[in-house]
């Protein structure tokens, strides 16, 4: 499959941003030709060779701010989705298998995540609980985890009701066997998709929680923090946000056109697509209809 | 149309409309209670873990008004005046029993009361929702109907480039934008502030449309892609070409066949939206200044607010629930598919 995701150009694309933003986690604090928290006396000045991207309202380098500022936001939005997939996956496969009792109260849990506001809810339990970044992805993590549950139990029932399963299952086969046969070959593309998905939605969060001060000490370097800082000082640089904004939105693009590329190459063609799609988006609304005729 | 076909036909065949009638209202009351049966365990799981994010945190009231370093017996006496010495379920009781009655608590770091407090931000953070999800979906439907009915051809590639870049910008990368362009560039809209419906139609509408623009980029490109994507995989169906066959005019085919059973993934991406709109709103009131329901929830989670968090959280609960609700009982009646759980 990783094969055929870098025969698209799309594939090929989102792979090469993701892949730059991730070495920028790396390298970043590194590659900072100054020291992110030194402050100079040129304040607010535009970009020269000396600083590339100018100096902030401190004098600080907005450059190596930038460069030092990555690894949080990345990291942050990969534990969101680590977090989700491990919280999610395995009820979405045992909720098929488990009996109803389990079903339906798994069912009931993630439709109350679901509606809960991660926003607002992540900046309450990181303000209640502590300022740390760590604790405020675990919850977002948590939070999105119905996606993961959604995503491998519709797939996991598709497989379950198929009829090479049935005969796998006359024929004598364990219920293990089936799912490490041929339930996780099908899950496995609606997890990566989810994956992608995710971290994507998880780098928003970690930005906006960022932006807003919440989970980062003050003068630690980050994104969002960067792009709250531009907005006080607008009037003298109004093009400051642009280098923040962008990286932000190459990073969620690069996510979905990643989460994209995966559902191109897993699904047969165009048709199956546009169907498979529509199920899903059916298919998440009447998960409990669903779970009452099966 | 139920209705309407039903008024129609009701003087010549009276059975039938009546049939008609009471279908619909049996399915709208078969949607009531399936939502009412999920709202009430969420909503108890919901409060519950609310309420013990007090315990968990623990943090008091007696931090916030003593300051750091008060003396044991008086942060007991606080702490006796709030309550917070009692056991932990009957605390969570007449907390839950107040909440059912509307009142939820007193703010710990004024004292004021919180389910006014949340009223007032409510109404500001609903106007700039409502306008967003207004825009979302006049803009949201447009560009998906004019991009699935006009597809391959470059009014669908441009409207779905200019989508794939409105689905990247978070709000406060948007708003960050607008202010920039709007308020600092142009000069054309205030930049922050809040101006009441009473002062004007104008003015209120001036404050309210930035930061209704920031959240809504969101739905609008979510919207529209499902609704392109519904809409093209509804012209690929067998009774549309039966349709095309029978000399059908092209709008009847789009309103009668198209829409009804291509609109389903887009209402349920527009249901799904409204918790984004919500969180969406911590952000961009923070960027605009707005005193709203985002902008609370914020100051009183960095405050340490307990009791103004909780409120919050319930509130936003009740909010995301009851929007589901709408959406559910609108999807059962444009797209009657979607009920029957295919």
């Amino acid at each position: 499959m990783t094969r055929r995701v870098f025969a698209l150009g799309t594939g090929r694309l989102a792979v090469g941003i993701l892949v730059f933003i991730g070495l920028l986690a790396v390298l970043g604090p590194y590659l900072a030709p100054h020291d992110p928290l030194a402050s100079s006396t040129t304040t607010l000045a535009g970009s020269s060779w000396k600083h590339w991207l100018g100096t902030d309202y401190l004098g600080r380098d907005v450059s190596s701010r930038l460069l030092a500022g990555s690894r949080t936001s990345v990291l942050g939005s990969v534990e969101v989705a680590l977090v989700a997939l491990v919280v999610g996956v395995v009820p979405g496969l045992l909720s098929v298998y488990l009996g109803r009792v389990f079903e339906w109260t798994s069912l009931r849990l993630a439709d109350t995540l679901i509606a809960l506001p991660f926003l607002v809810f992540a900046v309450a339990v990181t303000a209640l609980l502590g300022n740390g970044i760590t604790q405020a992805m675990l919850v977002v993590g948590v939070l999105v985890s119905p996606l993961f549950f959604r995503v491998s139990r519709a797939a996991t029932l598709a497989v379950a009701r198929s009829q090479y399963v049935e005969a796998a299952l006359i024929s004598g086969a364990s219920i293990g066997w089936v799912v490490r046969r041929h339930v996780w070959v099908k899950v496995l593309p609606a997890i990566a998709v989810a994956l992608a998905q995710t971290i994507g939605v998880g780098f928003i969060v970690v930005s906006s929680l960022s932006f807003l001060g919440i989970g980062v000490q003050p003068p630690a370097p980050t994104w969002g923090g960067l792009l709250a800082s531009d907005l006080n000082y607008l009037h003298f640089q109004p093009y400051a946000p642009i280098a923040p904004a962008a990286l932000i939105m190459a990073t969620v693009w690069g996510c979905n056109l990643l989460a994209d590329a995966i559902r191109d190459v897993s699904g047969e063609n165009g048709r199956a697509l546009v169907n498979t799609r529509k199920a899903r988006a059916n298919g998440a609304r009447l998960l409990p209809v669903e779970s009452r005729t099966g | 149309m139920t209705l309407s076909a039903t008024l129609g036909y009701a003087p010549s065949r009276p059975s039938f409309g009546l049939i008609r009638v009471r279908r619909a209202v049996t399915r709208t009351a078969f949607t009531l209670g399936r939502s009412i049966a999920i709202f009430v365990p969420v909503f108890l799981l919901g409060t519950f873990v609310t309420f013990a994010l007090r315990s968990i945190s623990g943090l008091s009231p007696a931090r916030i008004t003593l300051g750091e370093d008060a003396t044991p017996e008086a942060v007991h006496r606080i702490e006796h005046h709030w309550g917070l010495d009692r056991p932990f379920l009957s605390q969570y009781w007449s907390w839950f029993d107040d909440v059912l009655h509307g009142n939820l608590g007193r703010s710990w770091s004024n004292g004021a009361d919180v389910s006014r407090l949340i009223g007032d931000g409510l109404a500001i953070s609903l106007s700039v929702a409502t306008l967003a999800l207004v825009i979302g979906i006049v803009f949201g439907f447009g560009l998906g109907t004019l991009a699935a009915v006009r597809r391959t051809t470059w009014i669908d590639r441009t409207i779905t480039a200019v989508l794939t870049v409105f689905a990247v910008m978070p709000p406060f990368v948007v708003g960050i934008v607008l202010v920039g362009v709007f308020a600092v560039g142009l000069n054309w809209f205030p930049s922050a502030g809040y101006v009441p419906f009473a002062a004007g139609a104008s003015p209120w509408f001036a404050h309210l449309l930035l930061p209704a623009l920031a959240l809504s980029f969101d739905t609008v490109a979510d919207v529209a892609r499902q609704l392109r994507a519904g809409l093209i995989g509804a012209y690929q169906e067998n009774y549309v070409t039966g349709a095309v066959v029978r000399g059908l005019s092209d709008r009847r085919i789009f309103f009668r066949h198209v829409l009804r059973n291509g609109a389903g993934p887009a209402l349920t991406v527009l249901g799904l939206k409204f918790p984004a709109l919500i969180g969406g709103s911590v952000v961009t009131e923070w960027i605009f200044g707005l005193q709203g329901f985002g902008r609370f929830a914020n100051d009183s989670a960095q405050a340490g607010d307990v009791p103004s968090v909780q409120g919050v959280l319930v509130v936003s609960i009740v909010l995301v629930v009851t929007f589901n609700l709408v959406v559910n009982i609108v999807l059962g009646k444009v797209t009657p598919a979607s009920q029957r759980g295919v």
